[in-house]
């Protein structure tokens, strides 16, 4: 019997939506050590739970709520958690973070983890409290967009609980469909469709549930001193701008991906800027709960907008006229669909809010199929870049799985695959997750991060895209000799997503790993060091390529579409700049053995990561 | 030499202009150079004649530079942005 450390409840929730049954099991604390939470105890309980080869959608198809030991504690922004699954739109593993109140009343539940598996004969509600696992029928959520959906509950059930739901994208299994929790998203890999295939509309969690501290004084000390830092000017840019202040330093130093990452620089982008859109629309400022820094801003569409296509039932969570805006939805529904008009950018995203879409894989699909349209590969005249009204369209289509949404409904991949006719060299995926707002091409250390990123092209698992911006690497020239430097983003990123820990505080630590580790050990008691994380990040990171090996997974998949790797990017700051497939190669083969795999990236030992 | 700096995000904000034409041939000389040009931005922005570490200096798209003594030429376009581009 092993005792179970500060910060944790030792166990976690087994619910079977199928029998109707729920139970709880221990966490071994060796595995919470090596594993700590969210992400990192996500994967390897998904090892457990995921049978070789299962098709998402099934009902033995498992679908986790995570939580981490810093969940409730007073450190900022630690109100997070992660949701799992084997990915819909990739088949591989997929961890997407969200921040809430959920986080806190799912932890308070007494789990550490709530896992659900079966499927539910109705639509259902399954509620959750420490005294109890309940089954209420939704069908009168059905259909109900996630923020009305979640209001509905609270109204029945209170407002101590706290709300994981689904659009109608997640109710019509398109494969990129959100998990919305508190007007949040997690967002990439269609988990919203895993909810949506079990019946699931909503997960209500509420408790009184605590967990205990191990340095409780010092803690609370440390956490003070945390939150004074990032009030500082390390998060200014995400306070006073946000993260939309990306968009003019990308498009000057042509790495902001347009029209299907045709081109990397964007005339219009000065519409579209926060710098021009604080001045055109009215915008206010919101926190993630228990966030100090305060990085949401909400944009406010104008009074003489156009009215959009409606989703069957409106609901944002920021009002009907409010939208949060960050870098990745305003890159993927504005230059990428070549979208330049600031309202259609707005309206895209609340629909994307309103049914549960994830803006980043629905912008790269549509503007995927604009570029088809506009080559003749796909008859629908109106799909052409910047069309702001076949954009809005395509997303009400693509919710409903109607028309040609149908198609598109399962992501840029599967369409190509549909449309053929050399389409799959541009559809902008890897492993079928559509790419961020970073061209890989005059970005290319993060080119690697993409190619071999476990969840797909991704922003969030890699940072690789800061060893661009910086005078370590030449970002238009990869070097196997700066893969280092693409890991230790990954690695540190692998820590934060599992503590769970904000990447907007990054900037406010000297050390960030030792940071962490000591946030670890004020929680915790653990004497653990940055040695121990850096075996721990190496060990997740392992995991995941472990389960994705199970899951199929083969070299081919580490790669980036053909467009990236025979056109050189047309004109612009970037103009010139190409990635050629030896060059991308010679980067994944130094990878796999710093990484202590075969040089083609299979696992040498994979009972570290069990 | 005369070149251009342009400010992006914060540093925009404390500049207070987008864009600026300065006379410099080398960084360290810019940065003093916009230190009596915009005061306000280089108590922002510098500190002991640095960037301070949430800032880049770029050089015309294409070379990220730190160095104090790193030579600029006629025409030369100094991008001033955040050193954290999280998205």
């Amino acid at each position: 019997m092993t005792h179970t450390p500060p910060g944790y409840h030792g166990r976690y929730l087994h619910v079977d939506l199928s029998t109707r049954q729920s139970d709880t099991h221990p966490l071994p604390a060796d595995v919470l050590r090596r594993f700590i939470g969210g992400s990192g105890l996500g994967t390897w309980l998904l090892q457990q739970h995921t049978p070789d080869g299962i098709d998402p959608f099934a009902p033995d198809a498992a679908l986790l709520f995570v939580f981490s030991p810093l969940v409730s504690s007073p450190l900022t922004t630690s109100a997070k958690f992660a949701v799992m699954a084997k990915s819909p739109l990739t088949q591989r593993i997929n961890d997407s973070l969200s921040s809430s109140h959920f986080a806190i009343a799912g932890k308070k539940t007494g789990n550490d983890a709530i896992i659900i598996t079966g499927k539910a004969e109705s639509p259902t509600c399954l509620v959750i409290s420490p005294e109890s696992v309940r089954f209420d029928p939704a069908g009168d959520l059905w259909r109900l967009s996630s923020h009305r959906a979640s209001e509905r509950v609270r109204e029945q059930l209170g407002k101590r609980f706290h709300v994981a739901s689904i659009g109608q994208a997640g109710e019509n299994l398109v494969r990129y469909a959100t998990v919305s929790n508190d007007g949040r998203h997690a967002g990439r890999g269609g988990l919203g469709a895993v909810m949506g295939s079990k019946q699931l509309k909503a997960v209500a969690v509420t408790g009184d549930r605590l967990t205990t501290y191990a340095h409780p004084d010092e803690l609370i000390a440390y956490s003070k001193d945390l939150s004074r830092k990032s009030f500082g000017p390390a998060t200014a840019k995400y306070r006073e701008l946000g993260t939309v202040s990306n968009l003019l330093t990308f498009n000057r130093l042509g790495t902001l991906p347009t029209r299907n990452f045709q081109q990397s620089e964007f005339a219009d982008a000065e519409r579209l800027a926060p710098e021009t859109m604080s001045v055109t629309h009215e915008r206010t400022r919101a926190s993630c709960a228990a966030c100090t820094i305060g990085c949401e801003h909400i944009f406010h569409l104008s009074s003489d907008a156009p009215p959009s296509p409606r989703a069957t039932a409106r609901g944002s969570a920021h009002g009907e006229s409010g939208v949060r805006m960050e870098y990745e939805n305003l890159f993927a529904l504005g230059p990428l669909c070549g979208i330049s008009d600031p309202d259609t950018v707005l309206r895209a995203s609340q629909l994307c809010d309103e049914l549960g879409l994830d803006t980043i894989s629905a912008g790269g699909t549509i503007a995927f199929a604009m570029e088809c349209a506009e080559r003749g590969l796909l008859d629908v005249p109106q799909l052409r870049f910047g069309n702001g009204d076949a954009l809005l369209q395509t997303l009400r289509l693509i919710g409903h799985r109607e028309g040609i949404g149908d198609l598109l409904a399962d992501g840029s991949r599967l369409a190509s695959q549909q449309i053929g006719q050399g389409s799959e060299d541009f559809a902008p995926h890897v492993k079928g997750l559509e790419l961020p707002g970073y061209e890989p091409r005059t970005l290319q250390t993060m080119a690697l991060g993409f190619a071999v990123g476990t969840r797909g092209a991704d922003h969030n698992r890699s940072g690789a895209y800061q060893v661009d911006f910086s005078n370590q690497v030449d970002r238009l020239q990869a070097s196997p000799d700066d893969v280092r430097l693409a890991i230790e983003t990954e690695n540190e990123a692998a820590i934060m997503d599992s503590l769970i820990l904000c990447k907007f505080l990054r900037g406010v630590f000297d050390d960030r790993l030792a940071a962490m580790a000591e946030m670890l050990h004020l929680i915790t008691g653990w004497d653990i060091n940055t040695a121990e994380l850096q075996e721990t990040a190496d060990r997740i990171v392992t995991a995941k390529k472990s389960y994705n090996i199970r899951q199929g997974w083969t070299p081919a998949e580490d790669t980036l579409p053909q467009r990236f790797l025979t056109q050189a990017i047309p004109d612009g700051a970037s103009a010139g700049a190409s990635l050629t497939k030896d060059a991308l190669q010679a980067q994944i083969q130094a990878y796999n053995l710093a990484r202590g795999w075969t040089p083609d990236g299979y696992v040498v030992d994979e009972s570290s990561v069990k | 030499m005369s070149i251009t700096v342009e400010f992006f995000g914060i540093a925009r904000q404390r500049a207070g202009v987008a864009t600026i034409e300065i006379e410099a041939d080398s960084l360290g000389a810019a940065f003093d150079e916009l230190a009596g040009r915009l005061p306000q931005w280089s108590t922002a922005c510098i500190d002991d004649g640095h960037l301070k570490s949430t800032f880049l200096a770029n050089v015309n798209s294409r070379t990220f530079i730190t160095n104090r003594s790193h030579r600029l030429n006629e025409g030369d376009h100094l991008l001033i942005l955040a050193a954290d581009v999280g998205g």
